[in-house]
């Protein structure tokens, strides 16, 4: 099986490169036959890709340590669930994983589009296949993870014990799915300029594609986040560190992007700006993958072998350059007949969105690439901590919060200052109490509290517009159709998917500003070393310490629990079971968090240290508002669920659209 | 020959097969688009922007229902936007015109 799995990634990566040159001489000679051979090629390019990945997870599956890849990543012992996961446990399952996925959508987008505009869709498949060269070229030749071990052990090294959770499963390849989804917006864009159809054709074909990966890399943040929560222990859930930073800035471009194209789309202008933004967040996820896979920035998330820097660089440089090239030479179709109607409208609520969006990218950037600048400057690697980001983007993202509520109220177009009064007082006066409701809870003696009462007053500020929309939405349909309010209120947002789809997502995005805030501001901990029977509070719980237990759970992991009973206005309120586990062959144990989680705050139990008198150290986080981020985090996705959903209108209309072209401009029959 | 072997064999031989007949083939139509006809690419826009001032029209009409915008802001833009989609209809009779006298001389 290895060799075959070894033997496909070959033929992939040949078939690949027949497939860019096919596709570009089919398009540039205008030959059909050409085509039709390249068409067969992304389909062979994921079959092999998808051959190969077997052979790797039945690798895994049946302990075959004679690849040094399962061999490091895997042992007898491991849960089946893990020997599945540990595919992308390292640089090079990882790698052969992003490109089972980029051959994946790949093939959708083949079947989606292979039989319409002809001018654009080879171009990009060109695009797309290049990218898959220069993986499965890394795959092939530099990190294959076919590689053998001339004498196979009896058993593997194993999964990194922080690796060994659940998330491992969810995380990685819902952030991977995100990734790798932007290729085909880039793809695309690429494919337009290139190709000289520069109007927003691109943007509609891909629309829903940056949508779905919006959607997979805002889920894969905050699973993330979720993951080092519960696993690392330390009571936070993000430290802006560079690999975090990598996924948090094409999330931030994306999100400008997705924005500023409905202006593209409305006014027949930014052309440059959604070109380069998508150029751009592609670019970032490719940084992303060359910070994991460099070893230049030190990250708790960097693979152990990350030596693949320079090839990423590389790439890096020649797509930056290549795309650069072609924006300038297409500037004059590119230039804009519109202009905006005016300052007070949503189309510029949207640019100052943009700018502010791209603010907080760039400071994210410079943050984390300036360990590498300063060392190449003056020798000194200085890391940036989280001091920096915060200063920089806390008031930057409190600009955006109060963005999120300007901009679906105002207009589209033009808006007169008596109606943005009229619009803006509900929203002003609810901020107003808000601010006047929390003066006595918020002391304002430091800047972080500053910011925090700002947060909250900007929270309810936003969401009384949302709920403003909503409302207006739904007196104006009962108004004109006699509908109930839940009956109105579903049918003006099924009617108006994206707006209100959008608005959804919105509401995530105060929930999770707020979490942040609240959590942040207001967390308190606490660290005792406590013999069985001794109590300590915390705010308002009474903590008591019980007993240790020891258990050997399997061959290879012992589990040491600490009990505690917490108590809370005299009554027993939860008995907390924090621990540490010892895996065999590995020096250091890892923490596993007991965390109680409500809607006010999570009571977060780490078990430090233990002595063999049974004396153990316990830290204790109260961490409030934290299950507000994981709420909003749904509420995104129920909102971009919506937002997706296909809408018979705009297909009725798009067939409707195509139906008058082929009949003025007849296209050759495919086939 | 090891069976591993043949089997590669066989599948190189399959890729080769799936690849190459299409540039066997013979096609009712040689060439994969018509000549870039600067018309056509026109059409299509000028198809996508009436579509969209047409949507900016009906949520223009929203907003005014939503009481959103006054209904002095809603007249003024209402002219603006069906100006405009005006002028786009005119451009897209023109260009229907143009060709149906182009096919009928032909």
């Amino acid at each position: 099986m290895n060799d075959i799995g070894e033997f496909t990634l070959l033929v992939a990566l040949a078939t690949a490169i027949y497939g860019c040159v096919s596709y570009v001489m089919a398009v540039r000679g205008n030959r059909i036959d050409l085509y039709l051979s390249a068409d067969k090629t992304p389909l062979i390019v994921w079959g092999c890709v998808l051959i190969s990945s077997i052979c790797l997870w039945k690798a895994f599956l049946t302990n075959d340590f004679s690849l040094q890849y399962v061999w490091a990543y895997s042992n007898i012992e491991l849960d089946t669930f893990y020997k599945i996961a540990s595919f992308w446990g390292g640089q090079k399952g990882s790698l052969l994983f992003w490109t089972l996925l980029l051959t994946t959508y790949t093939v959708v987008v083949h079947f989606q589009n292979r039989k319409t505009n002809l001018r654009v869709v080879p171009y990009a498949m060109a695009v797309l296949l290049v990218i898959i060269v220069f993986f499965l070229f890394l795959i092939n030749f530099s990190t294959n993870p076919f590689e053998r071990i001339p004498l196979p052990p009896e058993d593997g090294r194993g999964l990194n014990p922080l690796l060994q959770n659940y998330w491992m499963v969810i995380h990685p390849p819902t952030l991977y799915l995100g990734y790798v989804g932007f290729t085909v917006p880039f793809a695309f864009a690429v494919a337009a300029l290139i190709s000289k159809n520069l109007d927003d054709g691109w943007i509609r074909l891909t629309r829903k594609w940056t949508l779905i990966s919006w959607f997979f890399l805002c889920m894969g943040n905050l699973f993330g986040a979720s993951w080092a929560y519960v696993e690392l222990g330390w009571g936070g859930y993000w430290a802006w560190d560079p690999v975090e930073n990598a996924a948090f800035m094409p999330l931030l471009i994306a999100t400008a992007f997705l924005h500023s194209i409905m202006i593209q789309e409305k006014k027949d202008m930014m052309k440059v700006w959604n070109m380069s933004l998508i150029l751009l967040t592609f670019v970032m996820t490719i940084f992303g993958t060359f910070i994991t896979r460099s070893g230049l920035i030190q990250s708790v998330h960097t693979f152990d072998e990350a030596t693949l820097g320079y090839y990423f660089l590389a790439f890096l440089f020649v797509i930056l350059l290549a795309c650069i090239a072609l924006i300038i030479s297409r500037l004059p179709l590119l230039k804009s007949k519109n202009q905006l109607d005016s300052f007070l409208s949503r189309e510029s609520s949207f640019l100052f969105n943009n700018l502010v969006l791209l603010g907080i990218a760039f400071a994210t950037f410079w943050g984390t690439i300036f360990p590498i600048i300063s060392e190449a400057v003056r020798g000194i690697k200085i890391t940036v901590g989280p001091p920096f980001y915060n200063q920089v983007n806390v008031p930057i993202g409190l600009a955006l919060l109060a963005l999120i509520g300007i901009g679906p109220v105002i207009a589209w177009r033009r808006a007169t200052l008596s109606n943005l009064k009229k619009n803006f007082l509900k929203p002003l006066a609810a901020a107003f109490v808000a601010a006047i409701a929390l003066l006595p809870v918020i002391p304002l003696g430091s800047r972080t509290e500053i910011y925090t009462y700002a947060t909250f007053v900007l929270c309810v500020f936003v969401m009384a517009c949302i709920i403003i929309e909503f409302y207006k939405g739904t007196a104006s349909r009962m108004g004109l159709h006699e509908e109930s309010v839940l009956g109105a209120l579903t049918t003006v947002t099924w009617r108006n998917k994206r707006r209100y789809g959008g608005y959804i997502v919105h509401i995530g995005v105060v929930l999770i500003f707020a979490g942040i805030a609240g959590s942040q501001a207001y967390g308190t901990h606490i660290e005792k070393h406590l013999n069985p029977g001794e109590s300590f509070k915390i705010r308002g719980y009474d903590i008591t310490y019980e007993k240790l237990v020891a258990i050997e759970a399997t061959n290879v992991k012992t589990r040491i629990i600490a009990q505690l009973q917490v108590e809370r206005n005299g009554s027993h309120y939860w008995t907390a079971k924090p621990e540490k586990e010892f895996y065999k062959g590995q020096n250091q144990p890892v923490s596993e968090v007991d965390v109680l989680s409500t809607w006010k705050e999570d009571l977060y139990m780490i078990l430090a240290d233990f002595r063999e008198d049974e004396s153990a150290t316990i830290k204790v986080y109260v961490n409030p508002m934290v299950s507000w981020m994981w709420t909003g985090g749904w509420i995104i996705a129920f909102g971009t669920m919506i937002s997706m959903w296909p809408d018979r209108l705009e297909q009725r209309r798009r067939l409707e659209r195509f139906r008058r072209e082929e009949l003025l401009f007849p296209s050759p029959a495919q086939e | 020959m090891e069976f591993v072997h043949f089997l590669e064999l066989i599948f190189v031989v399959a890729v080769l097969l799936l690849v190459g007949i299409p540039l066997f083939g013979k096609f009712q139509y040689k060439k994969l688009v018509e000549v870039v006809n600067p018309e056509n690419d026109e059409y299509k826009h000028l198809l996508v922007r009436k579509e969209e001032t047409l949507i900016s029209i009906k949520e223009l009409e929203f907003d005014l229902s939503a009481e959103k915008i006054s209904n002095s802001d809603y007249q003024d833009l209402r002219k603006k936007l069906e100006a405009e989609a005006n002028e786009i209809i005119e451009r897209l009779d023109q260009l229907e015109q143009g060709r149906k006298k182009a096919k009928s001389a032909r």
